[in-house]
């Protein structure tokens, strides 16, 4: 890394300024790369991947600034550097403002141009460190979450199977009280246990590799399963879920993962419902679509926290915080549709309801190859 | 009949395998290791009519290896195994392009942890029959 040659591009119109930097940087130990005018700095700096790009803020055509910018949207760790002659050195102060490292007025010495050229590759260095310090932070957010899932499972399955035998040995000798309240425990746990699962499947397990199994699945079958484990916590708040679902609306997926994307949305659904609330799920077929459609008329989501509820790890900051969730749920549900070819969007209207839309590549075979999936369970083992 | 099945329970976590032999034990004489070596060095001693295997031991899959050595081996070929797992989902990483359920060997079965008193019994039951039955047959 450290021995590594640089690539340094220069644009300038001027061929006496590129003359004399090439000059000056003969014996750097850099490659260096000339253009003499905008259009072609950037189709050399699109092929060769330069570590730092000089530009001439002024010159005919493409204008240094309009490289600039589209250097920055190309590769925003290429530290760029604008040349400027006396009259522009308002423009320069623009530049940095678009993301220019630093100028370099007109004319420059031998070694303004070499300190300039040291402190660009500095800047280099350490953005191009940032970025992967950003990309190992973000794995490791995923393996730690992966990790700690791991982590949690096994005290919690061990405390469950003791929980199971105790509950078993101990009726008939304890109070239907203290049965209940075992009872209760037993649940919490297997909460907790629903919960860590989730998180595991949605961070251990690569989804991509899911379309290889993909089977002709009728939308109904996901459809009725996600809202069937989602009844339970309905019926507990009194919301009344209602489906509208096409029988004949088919996708190509995997049953299981579907269930998984559709429950996550269900359940938020049905988690953010007022008491006595209704929640609407349809499928309809359109333009060689599948649309299923979960709408509450629930609390609603803030704008705000619209644009990232599908980030993994988000929590609503403005909504209601009592709500218990880990900011998994909508994250995998995005990572599943996409796997399926599909999208997903949200739409709000805070204090009256919030509407999911998941469109998936409709699926046209003879409705008599339609099955349904496989009998895989979502959320409680069973062995098959 | 009148003689009580023997079973074998290797899980590497004591808790976890404490809750399942009390289990077990109200049908079966059961003993209880915590590593697949302890495992392995049961199975040469004595017999047993079913084993509870955990296959995510150790560092990784360390009850896999164990399983597939029985496979291999010819006085333990035929000895029906319960599979524990933490997470069904895990078993695709092992056996990768394969059902989620590998199903090993015919005489297999999987469950989930934390399994169900009676889930557990009714599949520990159903081993120990059909291996009972192939026996006979």
């Amino acid at each position: 890394m450290t021995e590594r040659r640089r690539r340094i591009l220069l644009i300038d119109d001027e061929e006496v300024v590129l003359d004399s930097c090439l000059a000056i940087l003969e014996d750097s130990g850099h490659d260096v790369a000339v253009a003499s005018s905008g259009a072609e700095g950037l189709g050399r700096a699109l092929t060769w991947s330069p570590d730092l790009v000089f530009i001439d803020l002024k010159m005919p055509g493409m204008s240094g600034m309009e490289v600039l910018a589209e250097l920055r949207s190309l590769d925003p760790t290429v530290v760029s550097i604008v040349f400027t002659g006396f009259a522009t050195i308002a423009a320069a102060v623009e530049a940095m403002q678009v993301g220019a490292f630093d100028f370099l007025p007109k004319p420059f010495t031998p070694d303004e141009f070499r300190a300039m050229i040291r402190r660009g590759l500095q800047q280099r260095d350490m953005v191009v460190e940032r970025a992967a310090l950003r990309r190992e932070r973000e794995a490791l957010r995923e393996n730690f979450a992966a990790i700690v899932s791991h982590e949690l499972r096994s005290p919690l399955a061990a405390v469950q199977q003791n929980l199971y035998v105790t509950t078993r040995e101990l009726a008939g000798v304890v109070s239907e009280d203290q049965l209940q309240r075992l009872e209760r425990m037993s649940t919490r746990i297997a909460d907790l246990l629903a919960l860590v699962n989730r998180w595991l499947r949605g961070f251990s397990i690569d989804i991509a590799p899911l379309a290889e199994s993909f089977i002709p699945v009728l939308i109904s079958v996901p459809v009725a399963n996600a809202v069937e484990s989602a009844q339970t916590e309905a019926v507990r708040k009194a919301v009344e879920i209602v489906t509208e679902v096409d029988p004949a609306a088919g996708v190509l997926g995997d049953g299981g993962a579907l269930t998984e994307a559709l429950l996550n949305v269900i359940g938020n659904a049905v988690k953010y419902s007022r008491e006595g609330g209704r929640v609407l799920v349809s499928a309809t077929r359109r333009d060689g679509k599948v649309v299923v459609s979960v709408a509450d008329t629930g609390v609603g989501i803030p704008a705000a926290d619209l644009p990232r509820i599908f980030d993994p790890f988000y929590r609503g900051q403005a909504g209601e915080s009592h709500i218990a969730g880990a900011g998994i749920g909508l994250a995998l549900t995005r990572r599943i549709v996409e796997a399926h070819g599909g999208s997903i969007v949200a739409t709000s209207d805070p204090g009256r309801g919030s509407q999911f839309v998941i469109e998936l590549p409709a699926h046209r075979a003879p409705a008599a190859g339609l099955e349904g999936p496989p009998p895989q369970q979502v959320s409680k083992g069973e062995a098959g | 009949m009148s003689e009580r099945k023997r079973v074998l329970i290797v899980d590497d976590d004591p808790d976890f395998a404490a809750g399942i032999r009390a289990i077990l034990d109200t049908q079966y004489d059961t003993a209880m290791v915590h590593n697949p070596k302890d495992g392995w060095e049961a199975l040469q001693k004595d017999h047993y009519d079913l084993l509870c295997l955990d296959i995510m031991m150790g560092r990784g899959a360390e009850g896999v290896m164990m399983a597939r050595k029985i496979r291999k081996d010819k006085a333990l070929r035929e000895m029906p195994v319960l599979i524990i797992t933490g997470l069904r989902e895990q078993i695709a990483f092992l056996f990768p392009g394969q059902a989620v359920h590998p199903g090993f060997v015919p005489v297999d079965e999987l469950v989930e942890k934390p399994v169900e008193p009676d889930l557990l019994l009714q599949k520990a039951a159903a081993l120990i029959a059909a291996s009972e039955a192939r026996h006979e047959g």
